[in-house]
């Protein structure tokens, strides 16, 4: 029967790779396929094709819903890009999200539905458009400079849309998560000549917050690491810039390297005395934990509405 | 449990043992199936033959058991566990009332602020044979933030009561009745009563809103609204399943208990819901009932989850956004946030 086998393909498309012999370690105590494997999300969430689906379904609802954003321009090229879903209310915080997508894929308009819970509960939702890796020629460099201008240029243009520029609140996952850690730990006065603290608080969830062991990972195949970028943008290694309250999270049915990136990353920011929350989803995958902030109700939700100051529900 | 059986077999479980010896503390996650019991693909299958429509004994008999479809069923049971848990915290212990003799019946009510509020009674699924009304805390705080007070009874399960269905029909309807005379005890409007149930919860629900409530004395549209997801409303293809092993079907359950057989019964309103990746009889269950409703002129509406499977359509009722809680919201005129 046709439709019974479609849909236990779809409902059960999932990896499991074949028992290897454990090789020569390169990171920690992960040989090399296993270190790859661990930033391979596919590996570990057997329904990230489905979750991609629901994501979609319900980006184009909520764009039903609450009509399409405003658009600005924030660089000089094509994809500078960033959307506006305006919530009603005069001189409004504002939550900038940063998508992921390996760094390879995805359009803020298919992040269309994490703007209703902010836009309900009094708050202006921009979603950010940035060069993919595979545009950007490999250099990561790139991207995290358009993430930075686009938060820079919304600080500059709040007003435009009616925000207001220091109730500023940034959200990234995975590798959003990772840029959006570039964001909170970037040189705002030296590069932008802007205050430390533009950023008020920042979700950094299921990211990456230092490169050294992605590099030795087989992303090096299409990302172009370089010494600088690897030390530019760990986030890890500029704890001293970080001038704003952190919720860093992760499910526990992610990949071990992600578990260990936000572990690792919370711990650092502990001794360096940074203010920050560790939220751990139990029972999530690296995909479902974002599900969770499209609800004020779930895990990331909750937790980002309380970080603004905005009420839950 | 046909799948977990077949993926033991496949060596899972010598898998996560291996990664134990070699992962440490990352043990379990480290290995990506185990991370959330993921199944392997079916095995060769010879269709025998047909027992309903085009399925063979084997296809509908996991048409019918949903761990052959959701390989997260598990997972999702932690989280409904770990969500619960936490909206405890928030909410505090619910009102406990007693809505009949035996001991199980009874009701947690977790209250609104909001006077004369509308109340949503929610009936659990679990194949007829699980759940009890603390696992579905989680879904409470939305409705109660959200001005409505939240209404989640325990009743029997099929085991305890003997494969007999119609104990638990009885006692949904008794708790259905005693919220609408005891309403104002708890501050909630008699008047703006609504349903919600899943799965098993889906079918008991479809009973809910065919009873004969003038028998009772009741308004026959003493329910405002009803939300259905995932349920099943005629039981004859159930009755052919496995699930006969522990239902004892009869052909008065069969007639009685088939909603679809009595909708000159029918006066509430009914939004129906499930999702692309449930079984393939799950789907044509919503689907039918959906067309025979409409056919019969009754209030009805279909939406249809793209990309959810049966436990994951549960989960979108506890987000105002999401596919459920939107049209729980919607029909009950609740405002989101």
């Amino acid at each position: 029967m046709a439709m019974t086998d479609s849909v236990l393909d779809a409902a059960r498309r999932s990896a499991a790779p074949a028992l290897p012999k454990k090789g020569p370690l390169v990171w920690l105590d992960l040989d090399q396929a296993e270190l790859d494997a661990a930033y391979d999300q596919s590996k570990y969430a057997p329904n990230q094709a489905q979750v991609q689906e629901r994501r979609l379904f319900a980006s184009k609802r909520t764009r039903a819903a609450l009509g399409e954003p405003l658009r600005f321009a924030y660089g000089a090229s094509e994809i500078e890009g960033l959307d506006v879903y305006r919530t009603e209310q005069a001189n409004a915080p504002v939550s900038v999200f940063i998508h992921g997508g390996a760094w390879r894929n995805g359009r803020a308009a298919d992040f269309a539905y994490l703007a209703e819970i902010f836009v309900h509960a009094g708050a202006h939702s921009v979603i950010l458009d940035f060069n993919s890796i595979d545009a950007a020629g490999g250099n990561l460099m790139t991207m995290a400079r358009q993430v930075r201008s686009a938060v820079a240029w919304v600080y500059q243009n709040a007003a435009r849309f009616g925000g207001d520029p220091n109730r500023l609140y940034v959200c990234g996952h995975s590798s959003g998560g990772h840029l959006a850690g570039t964001v909170v730990s970037a040189d705002w006065r030296k590069d932008f000549d802007l205050p430390r603290d533009v950023v008020k608080g920042a979700l950094l969830c299921s990211g990456m917050y230092e490169l050294k062991p992605v590099r030795l990972s087989a992303r090096s195949n299409y990302v172009k690491f370089t010494d600088e970028i690897e030390e530019e943008l760990s986030a890890l290694r500029h704890l001293d810039r970080i001038a704003c309250p952190l919720i860093v999270g992760y499910g526990t049915c992610e990949t071990p390297e992600f578990q260990r990136q936000a572990r690792d990353f919370a711990a650092a920011l502990t001794a360096a005395g940074k203010p920050h929350q560790l939220l751990v989803g139990e029972a999530y995958n690296h995909f479902e934990m974002l599900e969770t902030l499209a609800n004020p109700y779930g895990l990331l939700g909750r937790a980002v509405l309380a970080q603004m100051g905005l009420p839950i529900g | 449990m046909r799948q977990y059986d077949r993926a033991s077999e496949h060596g899972l479980s010598r898998r996560a043992i291996f990664a134990g010896a070699a992962a440490g503390a990352l043990a379990f996650a480290a290995d990506p199936a185990a991370a959330q019991r993921c199944a392997g693909p079916p095995p060769p299958h010879a269709k025998g033959p047909l027992v309903w429509l085009d399925l063979d004994q084997q296809e509908l008999d996991d048409a019918y058991d949903q761990s052959v479809y959701a390989f997260n069923q598990g997972t999702i049971a932690e989280r409904r566990r770990a969500n619960s848990e936490l909206a405890l915290k928030v909410l505090g212990p619910p009102q406990r009332v007693a809505y009949g003799p035996t001991e199980i019946e009874k009701l947690d009510i977790y209250r609104s602020k909001r006077a004369n509020a509308p109340i949503a009674i929610f009936i659990h699924g679990g194949s007829w044979r699980n759940g009890r009304a603390s696992d579905s805390t989680y879904l409470a705080e939305p409705f109660v933030k959200a001005g409505a007070h939240y209404v989640i009874p325990d009743f029997i399960n099929v085991l305890t009561a003997g494969g007999d269905l119609f104990p638990m029909v009885e006692q949904v309807r008794r708790a259905v009745a005693w919220v609408y005379k005891n309403a104002a005890s708890f501050g909630g409007d008699p008047n703006a009563i609504y349903l919600t149930g899943h799965s098993s919860g889906g079918h008991l629900g479809g009973c809910i809103v065919t009873t004969d409530w003038a028998a009772q004395g009741l308004p026959l549209d003493i329910l405002k609204g009803a939300l259905l997801g995932s349920g099943m409303y005629d039981l004859k293809a159930v009755r052919l399943s496995k699930r006969s092993q522990y239902v004892k079907f009869t052909d008065a359950m069969e007639e009685e208990l088939s909603a679809q057989r009595h909708l000159d019964r029918l006066h509430t309103p009914l939004i129906l819901i499930h999702g692309t990746l449930e079984t393939p009889e799950f789907q044509r269950q919503t689907r039918d009932f959906y067309a025979a409703v409409k056919a019969a002129g009754k209030p009805v509406e279909l939406r249809v989850g793209q990309g959810y499977n049966h436990f994951e359509t549960q989960e979108t009722l506890a987000n105002p956004y999401g596919l459920m809680g939107r049209a729980a919201f919607e029909q009950m005129k609740l405002a989101s946030a």
